[in-house]
């Protein structure tokens, strides 16, 4: 939980010698591959606007039950890994067709730093995730980084084997929520981050990291 | 003397940038008479005495020349842009050079809660040979500025008209008179509580029995935001203003289906002369009463002698509204009479006695009536409307019978029977049973005890298998990003699902079609006034083709469909606005069928139902004949409501403009189907107008019920039960007429 | 051209389905989701595909295209009586074989409603209640105050009654109600449980019935007018959420005389009318009449089950056609196909008593709290009358995936009698072992000692 400036510089050397995170596109369901609107190394974006209202970068198109659909890219990146072999042919369900490797940005290096800086509640099996409904309130009022939460809290709530069953803070403290690391009604995978908390009074302390990596780390 | 001079050649200036700005650097060698002007001021001190006195001689003439030639050549166009003329009169300088005294009510400026609407209490002096009568009237108005920002050009926001109508309510109160100046391009379109359109349609819903006379003057009369404060007894229009249902440069974007930018300037040019939307097109199509006039090239803030006509006009018309409530013959000796602002030869009165409210109210509603009438297309066929004159004449005569003078003592009767059985059913049974016998011998029918309760059944409606639904194939449901739809099998989607989506209950477009087989009773659907037809009054070049292609795809005569129907065995009228002809815009068809509609329910005393498949505002084509519409139909649904009617909207796809802002916006029960997009103007015209970019939600159903435009949010699946319900709950057999 | 059957399923009823197609040398292909890689029914299927979700018939279909399949065998659950996806089997454009009733069937006796309308118009008894739902409270207590009338009038008394969701089931959105002054408050609190879980504000209104038992009857039909019965089967022993976990067929205890009626007579009349009704609506396959039988020998149908169950065993074990055991998966296939039965119900010989018992991972002690881990030992000694039916391997370990329910495996157990069965059944509980750790290390729990215990209580009549 503790994060020393050696170990952050460490941390930070790392993701400058790979600061790229790979995001593998898979089929959403079977079909065929009609068509492939990118090739290997093309830039694609990720939905942008202010309400992420404008859809991102068309990657290919899927048919299935006559219905063409295009897949579009969900993260800014370079296309590669392609898998031309695909086009015409019937896919199944959850195949890998390409990569983007994406650069993390600023704020996506904090988070990934913060991960070994933060009390992270995990996901306890693969499940579906959703904030509980009166934080999830709390926290569209008043912004992340300034709830407050406590043990015993209810969290989250996880929907696993049919049921929905919630998950309550067990550790001793007040903290801060600092970092959301799930999207929600999104299958997740056991042990994978959900929540970063932040003992309120180590507060300060985390600000000076975030400084630290942001002077480090200029957002381009 | 010479600082008089200084003065004078920089009015010339001020003139000649004036018609520059207006005709085009081109016109007549304008810009070097500028220049030439420009120069000998800017060195004023360095000519003498008698060059510049000679040299104004010449200028005058010279511009005299130029402004005559300007007037004579002017185009609808120009007149647009005198209209917008920084230096052209504003609201500010009629209450100063008009009135006598006023003082402004609800801000100074920029501290002001809307300060595009002024309000004003004033005084307005009539002077009889010696005598001086102070008449007090309240001023409501837009108020352009000469440039300022914060006035938005006079765009009303919507709290700026709930000013508004909350000072034509005092005025109400206090008995006086109201003039409402119109100067706006448009209200101002945003959603924000409680959203243009609603405020708009309020103001109109309270203007139809506004208890005092009103007069409305036209300067620049944009769309639903003139009608805001339009409804009056007496429309005047200043020569040089123009009255339109949209700017041309939205109407050109329109025609060109431009969805960003400019549109060319010669199209804009086009467009403003064929909406006709100058004084003297809109007092030929009878939607005005007078015409201001106005020097050439149109008033300034310095044209004094046009005020002291201007009060002349505003004292005549006032009194002509007031005299019309009480003597004909004084009325036309009245405006025989030649009358001048030094000297009235008469005093009237502007308070008005609880008769003359009655009158004036019934003259308003008659004159609506008329407007736009002459424009309906319908077969001149003497045998049939004689026919169609003596049905309603014979179905009112039955109705007044049945309902005014049978029921309320039928009513009374039977509540003094319920009173009788249910306070001491047991000890006066006997007694009460007789009576029950005896009322039943003579009225003919049984008293019920109990009002059988009408049932909905499913298997009413007819069996019918919409066109979408034949293809085998699947489509992607529009949210399933975001709530994870599976793709839907077209024939479910169609079919059984009326085109929602079962998991997250988007609502897909449907065909017209399918509301009149799935909502109501199988066979019930009968239509009526078919045969009026949607027009081209103002020749708008290249609309007839395009409503010769929307009747052929279409097979209808109008974007309305009126009709007679049931739903469980309640009978109602009905009329329901088509998306696929001309996007569900409203003209001088659709207005007068609807108006006929509504007042075909108030004589059979019925239930009024408005489906809106979809409404894209008033048909710009028809130009400010489609306009006049809103404050028409509203008068009908005020009546009709008033009279003790249940009007219910329920809105469908996309609903925008013009009828959400009046007859539609209007009703007190507003519901809407869950997928329904429902506001004043579309983002395309907001981004264009507030220069900011709205949320992709901003028009949603969710939002406008959350400011409590609408009152409640349908699933299309359950539509037929909820209108069931809602005409059991709201009206009930016997209170669809109070 | 050779028929091709897209099993769209998983576990225990995929690999009985991709035996029965190799007895009747029919091609099969399987689909599997990501989570269930590991399954045998992946394992033993040479053409297989991944697809997104069992219950995404787009995708069903379109393996179903690709790998030109003639025919789709549902299984249980999923999409097997969702009527809108068997008339999409058959309506589209290259249109497949369901393996199943009709569509039309599916979706009217699947309509709860709509089947009591249609028993009380055959004169078919069904729980005393309403046959619409009921929209306002005013409605409701009319129709509860006339329900108790004729509950009366037949001589049951001290009834209380039951106030459900009309869309509901599985236990959910259901409430008693003792007396009428209750009535008011629990329909108003159910009627916007229905809003909201099932998007349909209707709720009906039906009579508790105190002490049942809980009785089926297995119907199979041809596309010929042909129709059988192979007996009775008894499920009165569930979880908390009226899942089954206990089945015994035959249906009734003959040879003991704790029934207060005459229970012959009875099991004709329920097997008589179940196959009234399967005729009126031309059933063409197999399916299962489900019926309340209360200790006074009173019954009512209760609903009909359009699919193939996963208790059909018992039934098949205990029936004997021309000396044989006979398949109803088998049999479902071959009518499917347009086959006709070759034999009558006199051909149809009982024999014996079979108990199936089902083995989950679950809590029983805690509401049958579905539990998920890992499978690390799974192990039973065979026996001559034992069958066990699993998709979980026994020679390595296996992960429960969360997705679906924890079923683990199904054990059949024969015997001459129905003691010597249920002495077997609990040699068999005994013996098993299932062996494994939940995510957070602790032992997995499995049924096993609920069985043991709910073994006691088969043929007797239990509180509702």
């Amino acid at each position: 939980m503790e994060i020393e400036y050696p170990e952050l510089n460490l941390l930070l050397q790392k993701f400058r010698a790979n600061p790229y995170k790979i995001y593998p596109v898979f089929t959403p369901h079977t079909g065929y591959i009609k068509e492939f609107k990118v090739k290997e190394g093309d830039l694609v974006k990720g939905p942008t606007g202010k309400w992420l209202e404008k859809p991102g970068s068309p990657l290919f198109i899927l048919e299935r039950e006559k219905n063409t659909k295009i897949i579009r890219a969900q993260i800014s990146g370079i296309v590669q890994n392609l898998k031309m072999e695909f086009l015409n042919k019937f896919v199944e369900a959850e195949s890998c067709v390409l990569e983007i490797k994406h650069q993390l940005s600023q704020e996506e290096i904090i988070s990934e730093i913060l991960l070994s800086a933060l009390y992270i509640i995990k996901a306890p099996e693969t499940a579906r995730y959703v904030l509980s409904p009166s934080l999830a309130l709390k926290l569209e009022k008043e912004g992340i980084g300034k709830v407050k939460v406590k043990t015993g809290d209810e969290l989250l709530i996880m929907t696993f084997m049919k049921r929905e069953t919630p998950i309550y803070l067990s550790q001793e403290g007040d903290f801060v929520i600092y970092r959301l690391y799930f999207t929600p009604f999104q299958l997740i995978q056991k042990d994978q981050p959900l929540i970063g908390l932040c003992l309120e009074e180590k507060l300060p302390y985390l600000e000076k990291i975030v400084k630290k990596i942001k002077k480090e780390w200029p957002s381009s | 003397m010479k600082l008089d001079l200084h003065r004078k050649l920089k009015d010339l200036l001020d003139t000649a940038t004036y018609i520059k700005d207006i005709k085009g650097e081109a016109f007549l060698n304008i810009s070097l008479l500028i220049e030439k002007i420009s120069e000998v001021y800017e060195n004023f001190y360095q000519h003498d005495l008698n060059f510049i006195e000679n040299f104004i001689i010449q200028v005058e003439s010279e511009i005299k020349k130029i402004m005559d030639e300007a007037e004579r050549t002017l185009t609808p166009y120009e007149i647009v842009k005198i209209v917008r003329h920084p230096q052209r009169f504003t609201l500010q300088d009629i209450l100063e050079n008009v009135y006598d005294s006023y003082m402004e009510l609800g801000g100074e400026g920029e501290i002001n809660i809307d300060p595009a609407i002024v309000c004003a209490k004033a005084i307005i002096i009539r002077k009889v040979r010696n005598d001086l009568y102070f008449h007090q009237v309240m001023v409501i108005g837009h108020e352009k500025g000469h440039g300022e920002e914060f006035r938005q050009g006079g765009s009303a926001k919507p709290w700026g008209n709930e000013k508004a109508l909350r000072f034509m309510q005092m005025a109400e109160t206090e008995g006086i008179p109201i003039h409402f100046y119109i100067f706006t391009p448009g209200a101002y379109p945003i959603e924000d509580y409680p959203g243009s359109a609603q405020q708009i349609a309020r103001n109109l819903y309270y203007m139809t029995k506004l208890k005092v006379p009103t007069v409305a003057l036209i300067s620049e009369g944009g769309s639903g935001g003139a009608e805001a404060i339009g409804l009056t007894d007496m429309r005047l229009m200043f020569e040089k203003g123009y009255y339109s249902v949209i700017s041309p440069e939205g109407a050109a974007a329109i025609e060109a289906k431009i969805r960003d930018g400019r549109p060319p300037r010669e199209l804009v040019e086009k467009c403003a002369k064929a909406l006709k939307l100058t004084a003297k097109d809109n007092l030929e199509f009878g939607l005005i009463d007078r015409i201001v006039p106005e020097p050439p090239l149109g008033a300034r803030k310095r044209d004094y002698e046009f005020f002291k006509k201007l009060k002349l006009e505003l004292i005549k018309a006032t009194d002509e509204i007031v005299l019309q409530t009480r003597s004909l013959k004084f009325l036309r000796k009245y405006t025989l009479s030649k009358q001048s602002t030094e000297d009235f030869k008469f005093y009237i009165n502007w308070d008005l006695d609880e008769d003359e409210i009655e009158i004036l109210i019934e003259n308003r509603w008659e004159k609506y009536k008329k407007m736009s009438q002459w424009a309906v297309c319908e077969p001149k066929n003497v045998i049939k409307s004689f026919f169609n004159f003596s049905r309603s004449w014979g179905l009112k005569f039955k109705n007044e019978l049945k309902y005014r003078i049978l029921k309320p003592s039928h009513k009374t009767f039977k509540k003094f029977l319920d009173e009788l059985t249910t306070e001491s059913s047991l000890l006066f049974k006997p007694v009460s049973d007789p009576v029950k016998t005896v009322y039943n011998l003579i009225v003919g029918k049984k008293i019920k005890s109990k009002i059988p309760t009408p049932i909905l059944i499913e298997e009413e409606t007819s069996p019918y298998r919409s066109p979408l639904a034949l293809e085998d194939k699947t489509i992607t449901c529009p949210q399933a990003e975001k709530y994870g739809c599976p793709d839907l099998w077209v024939p479910d989607l169609y079919g059984e699902y009326c085109g929602v989506c079962p998991n997250c209950g988007y609502h897909f477009l449907l065909e017209y079609k399918w509301y009149l087989n799935n909502i109501f009773d199988k066979n019930s659907i009968k239509p009526f006034n078919d045969y009026i037809a949607s027009g081209n009054p103002l020749e708008f070049e290249g609309y007839a083709e395009k409503l010769k292609e929307a009747r052929k795809k279409t097979n209808l005569r109008s974007a309305l469909l009126t009709f007679e129907a049931k739903i469980g065995g309640i009978s109602l009228v009905a009329v329901m606005l088509i998306g696929d002809f001309r996007q569900g815009t409203v003209g001088v068809a659709e207005g007068e069928k609807f108006i006929r509609a509504i007042e075909f329910a108030k004589i059979t005393r019925r239930p009024f139902l408005a489906l809106v498949h979809t409404t894209g505002g008033i048909r710009i084509h028809e130009g400010t004949l489609g306009l006049i519409q809103m404050p028409r139909c509203t008068i009908a649904v005020r009546d009709y409501v008033d009279a003790g009617g249940l009007y219910i909207v329920v809105y469908d796809n996309n609903s925008f403009a013009g009828p959400v802002a009046s007859f539609l916006g209007c009703a007190p029960y507003q519901f809407a189907l869950k997928s329904t997009r429902l506001g004043f103007a579309g983002p395309r015209v907001i981004r264009e107008t507030i220069g900011q970019e709205i949320p992709p939600d901003y028009h949603s159903a969710e939002n406008a019920l959350k400011r409590g435009h609408i009152q409640g949010i349908w699933d299309r699946r359950e539509l037929r039960k909820k209108l069931f319900t809602a005409l059991l709950t709201m009206g009930g057999k016997n209170l669809y007429y109070r | 051209m050779k028929e091709r059957v897209l099993i769209a399923n998983r576990g225990e009823i995929a690999l009985r389905v991709i035996e029965a197609c190799k007895e009747l040398g029919i091609d099969y292909v399987a689909v599997y989701t990501k989570e269930d890689e590991e399954s045998l029914h992946v394992k033993l299927a040479e053409k297989k595909y991944r697809i997104s979700d069992y219950k995404d018939m787009n995708d069903l279909l379109a393996v179903a295209d690709e790998a030109k399949c003639t025919a789709i065998h549902p299984g249980y659950g999923f999409l097997s009586e969702d009527y809108r996806f068997a008339r999409r089997v058959v309506k589209r454009e290259r249109p497949l074989i369901f393996i199943g009733p009709s569509w039309e069937a599916i979706r009217d006796l699947g309509n709860k409603l709509f089947l009591k309308k249609l028993a009380k118009e055959l004169n078919i008894p069904v729980i005393p209640g309403t046959t619409q739902p009921i929209f306002n409270e005013i409605e409701a207590e009319l129709k509860a105050e006339e329900l108790y009338e004729t509950l009366n009038f037949q001589g049951n008394y001290n009834y209380s009654l039951m106030v459900k969701a009309a869309a509901g089931g599985g236990g959910m959105g259901i409430a008693e109600v003792r007396n009428l002054d209750e009535l008011r408050p629990v329909f108003r609190k159910i009627r916007a449980y229905a809003k909201r879980f099932f998007g349909d504000e209707g709720v009906i209104i039906e009579a508790k019935i105190p002490y049942i038992q809980h009785v089926e009857v297995q119907i199979l039909g041809s596309k010929h007018n042909e129709y059988v019965h192979f007996g009775t089967r008894n499920c009165t022993i569930q979880s908390l959420s009226k899942q089954k976990r206990i089945e015994i067929a035959p249906g009734f205890l003959y040879d003991r005389g704790e029934y207060g009626f005459d229970i012959k007579k009875i099991e004709n009349e329920i097997i008589n009318y179940s196959l009234k009704l399967a005729k009126y609506f031309k059933y063409d396959n197999v399916g299962t009449w489900e019926w309340l039988i209360t200790p006074e020998g009173k019954y009512f149908l209760m609903e009909v089950n359009t699919r193939i169950q996963v208790e059909n065993e018992v039934s098949a074990k205990i029936s004997y056609v021309n000396n044989k055991q006979i398949n109803l998966i088998k049999e479902q296939i071959r009518v499917a196909f347009g086959e006709k039965l070759t034999y009558s119900q006199q051909d149809i010989k009982f024999k014996g008593t079979s108990i199936e018992l089902r083995l989950v991972a679950e809590d029983t002690k805690r509401g049958f709290i579905p539990l998920s881990g890992t499978i690390t030992k799974f192990f039973w000694t065979p026996k001559p009358w034992l069958s066990v039916r699993t998709h979980v391997p026994q020679d390595k370990f296996y992960n429960i995936p969360t997705q679906f329910d924890p079923n683990l495996a199904l054990a059949i157990i024969y015997g001459d009698s129905f003691e010597s069965a249920k002495k077997r059944a609990l040699e068999f509980l005994e013996d098993v072992k299932i062996e494994g750790t939940t995510s957070n290390g602790e032992r997995l729990i499995t049924n096993i000692e609920f069985l043991k215990e709910k073994i006691n209580w088969l043929y007797k009549f239990i509180p509702a």
